[in-house]
């Protein structure tokens, strides 16, 4: 049987839903189920209303997260930028260097192409904290400052001089033991103006000799033109308030008002200062001296020694300045193996032969000369007598006995007090004849004041000029100018004392060592006036020594003492433990024995213008 | 073409270079100096190591991610000297830029390619301009970047080697690994 079912269909409306019957045609069998009540019943339907999205859904957005990474800094002090100045302070003298504008070796900065380098400053090893470091390690090359004209500079230094800068600018202690000639002031002045721009120091305190303050400022005003300088000179106020002066970041003053000025005003109240700068610092060799103890009790963070000779006299000198910078503590032995070890680390030495490449050759030669008969006459007379006294005297015999017989005979070898014979004058007048009509000029260094005057007149006719402890201090500058400046000026009279040290003088191609010193660094020291940074010919240095006499055994004792010097500050021989004559030194030269007491005691050499 | 709002007295120039380490973590280093390279400031960061996560999700651009936007900001907000241009010598840290505002060049890897002065027949091609002794090029996304170089260039001398700092950024670096 075929039944017409009914059934329903849905339709879709978003809002009403109608019901239709629809035809279905089906075939249907019967069978008996059971559920016959149940396929009556008609089908029940549920309606349910769903909303439809335009989109399908996403995940909520997921924003990663990373931890910021943690950061360790370095502040560095304010810098002090120097204002574009096109001024140039006029020194009166050509600057020590090549970099002179009179000179045949053109400066870098103007001609000379510049070499690439770039000298970084090392990290000392006393910086360990890595901030402190890190203050080394970002310092730019000392070059790119000049590059980049912050550092105002008349010349471009050498790369050895840039070295130098380097090295102290990371020191709070260093000696800088260059060989005289080489720039150390103006090492040293561009190092602390260096640390004074990086405002790494606000205060210096430099100590000088006295002649060497106009030179010290007149090097400041070359080489750090923008940095106030200030002399400590004056009345015991006027110094007092100097002292106290907050504004000026450097101040010079010599020796003697230091030592003075520190009793004045009291060790406890005198001013502190973050570098202290110790110029010719061979001056505090000896620990015991007021000097010494004026420099050592300074209040500073930093300390620097600058000295040709760190070593004048025996190993105890270098362990004085090695005390003042605090590379050793007081009173250490002088262990010569210790010494040089320390040397390696606390001292930074270059000798010209090692970085002036380019530096004119320096001659030296013995003029051995004959004593003239009136000198020898004398000469025999007061020797004769003088070892017939001395060995009368026998045990009494004293150092100082001895040391007035040598200055006794010395002294004739120079010119005979009686007739004014003098072999050495009559050898000069003939060299200098020579030098004069070529327009050279020459530097003659004595012992005396009283032989430089006695020539003074004597050599008349090349317009010679005194530089000795008589000169007052306010002329000196104008006698260095005259020499240079006056064509007519051929000669230069000077004493060991007053010349030695700090001059620059390397316009004059010829050097006289008229009678030796007692000792050959001071003799190298005066030497290099001439034969220095800037020099455009070689140097002739001429020593007189006249033969068959005390000036010949002097030369001798004074050849073996040089050794010591490499000892120390080298690889030499260590046997040796003194450069100037000492007591038997003295003795020896009369074949005499030293006396009780005498030994090892060195003879206090007097002042060469107190002679 | 300076930029009158720099003080040309104080104008500053910060050196951000990066290490990667043996492990493969990376440090960063800031330098700000002043127009004669003399140090300001540094900052620089602790080792970082780019994560898994980082890495897949990164891929190619991760150096940039982890060295310009996360390590370099990171040191810029600390640094206390902000600097008026940023130089870099890597690509991957000139992607900072896009993170900032402050302008950024990248160093050309030639030096003295160009030895006339700007304007000449011979000047750096657009967008590059010489500052020093270096050529320097600008983030291909941030041309005005460009005015920032110029006055730059008026500010520091002929002879500085803008390379020369970076240097020091990663000796540093190297000290503190």
């Amino acid at each position: 049987m075929d039944h017409v079912a009914q059934n329903t269909a849905v339709h879709f409306d978003p809002l009403q839903v109608d019901v239709h019957a629809l035809p279905v045609h089906l075939a249907v069998k019967l069978f008996n189920s059971g559920l016959g009540a149940g396929i009556t019943r008609a089908p029940r339907v549920d309606v349910i209303s769903e909303e439809l999205v335009p989109a399908p859904r996403l995940m909520r957005a997921w924003h990663p997260h990373w931890a910021t990474p943690h950061t360790i800094g370095v502040q560095f002090a304010d810098v002090i930028e120097a204002p574009r100045s096109g001024s140039s302070t006029v020194s009166p003298y050509p600057p020590p260097s090549p970099f002179d504008s009179d000179s045949a070796i053109p400066p870098a900065t103007a001609s000379r192409p510049r070499p690439n380098r770039r000298t970084r400053i090392d990290v000392p090893d006393s910086a360990l904290s890595i901030t402190d470091r890190l203050f080394f390690l970002l310092q730019p090359p000392i070059e790119s400052l000049l590059s980049g004209q912050e550092l105002l500079m008349p010349f471009e230094p050498f790369p050895f001089q840039y070295q130098g800068i380097a090295w102290l600018f990371s020191r709070s202690c260093g000696l800088l033991a260059d060989e005289m000639g080489l720039g150390k002031t103006m090492q040293a002045i561009s190092a602390f103006r260096l640390l004074l721009r990086a405002g790494q120091i606000r205060s210096v305190l430099l100590v000088c000799p006295k002649p060497l303050i106009t030179n010290w400022q007149r090097e400041l005003g070359m080489w750090a033109e923008e940095i106030p300088v200030v002399a400590i000179e004056g009345p015991s106020p006027r110094r007092r308030m100097l002292w106290e002066m907050q504004n000026i970041p450097v101040k010079i003053a010599n020796y003697e008002l230091l030592v003075r000025d520190v009793a004045m005003i009291g060790e406890d109240d005198f001013p502190a200062f973050d570098l202290v700068i110790l110029d010719e610092a061979q001056r505090i060799k000896n620990r015991d001296s007021q000097t010494n103890q004026a420099a050592r009790g300074l209040r500073r963070q930093r300390s620097w020694a600058l000295t040709g000779t760190p070593i004048e006299n025996r190993p105890s000198d270098f362990v004085s300045l090695l005390e003042f910078i605090g590379a050793v503590p007081d009173h250490s032995p002088s262990d010569i193996r210790q010494l040089n070890r320390l040397a390696r680390d606390f001292v930074l030495r270059r000798t010209k032969d090692r970085v002036l490449t380019d530096l004119p050759p320096r001659l030296d030669r013995d003029e051995l000369l004959e004593l003239n008969p009136a000198q020898t006459l004398a000469y025999r007379t007061a020797e004769q007598d003088g070892v017939v006294q001395l060995s009368d005297m026998g045990e009494s015999i004293t150092i100082q006995h001895v040391f007035e017989l040598v200055l006794r005979l010395k002294q004739i070898c120079n010119f005979d007090p009686l007739t004014g014979q003098s072999c050495k004058l009559d050898r000069l007048d003939a060299e200098m004849e020579e030098i004069a009509e070529s327009g050279g000029k020459a530097i003659l260094f004595s012992q005396w004041t009283r032989s430089l005057d006695w020539m003074n007149v004597h050599l008349e006719r090349f317009s010679p000029l005194i530089y000795h402890g008589g000169v007052p201090s306010a002329r000196r500058d104008d006698v260095l100018a005259q020499f240079r400046d006056d064509p007519d000026c051929h000669l230069l009279l000077m004493s060991y004392g007053v010349g030695a040290v700090g001059l620059n003088l390397q316009w004059a191609g010829y050097v006289f060592l008229y009678d030796r010193w007692w000792n050959p660094a001071v003799e190298d020291q005066a030497i290099n006036r001439a034969h220095r940074i800037g020099q455009q010919n070689p140097v002739l240095v001429t020593k007189f020594i006249c033969r068959n006499t005390i000036e010949e055994r002097i030369d001798r004792v004074l050849q073996q003492k040089r050794e010591l010097f490499r000892a120390v500050l080298g690889d030499g021989d260590v046997s040796n433990t003194s450069l100037s004559l000492d007591a038997r030194d003295i003795f020896g030269l009369f074949d005499l024995k030293a006396g009780r007491g005498d030994t090892l005691r060195s003879i206090q050499l007097p002042a060469a213008d107190e002679l | 073409m300076s930029d009158p709002t720099v003080d040309s007295r104080t104008f500053r120039i910060g050196f951000l270079a990066a290490l990667e380490t043996e492990d493969g973590a990376f440090v960063a280093g800031l330098l700000v100096t002043n127009r004669y390279g003399r140090p300001l400031e540094f900052q620089c960061t602790s080792p970082v190591r780019p994560t898994r996560a980082q890495e897949l999700l990164y891929g190619a651009t991760l150096k940039p991610f982890l060295l310009g936007e996360l390590m370099g900001r990171a040191l810029l907000e600390r640094l206390g000297t902000q600097p008026d241009l940023l130089v870099t010598d890597h690509d991957a840290i000139l992607d900072l830029r896009n993170h900032i505002a402050i302008p950024m060049a990248r160093i050309e890897t030639q030096p003295d390619t160009v030895t006339e002065t700007p304007g000449s027949a011979d000047a750096p091609p657009l967008g590059r301009v010489r500052m020093g002794r270096r050529i320097l090029s600008i983030h291909t996304a941030h041309q005005d970047d460009i005015s920032a170089l110029h006055h730059g260039a008026t500010q520091v001398a002929e002879e500085t080697d803008l390379q020369e700092p970076l240097e020091r950024v990663r000796q540093a670096l190297a000290e503190t690994l």
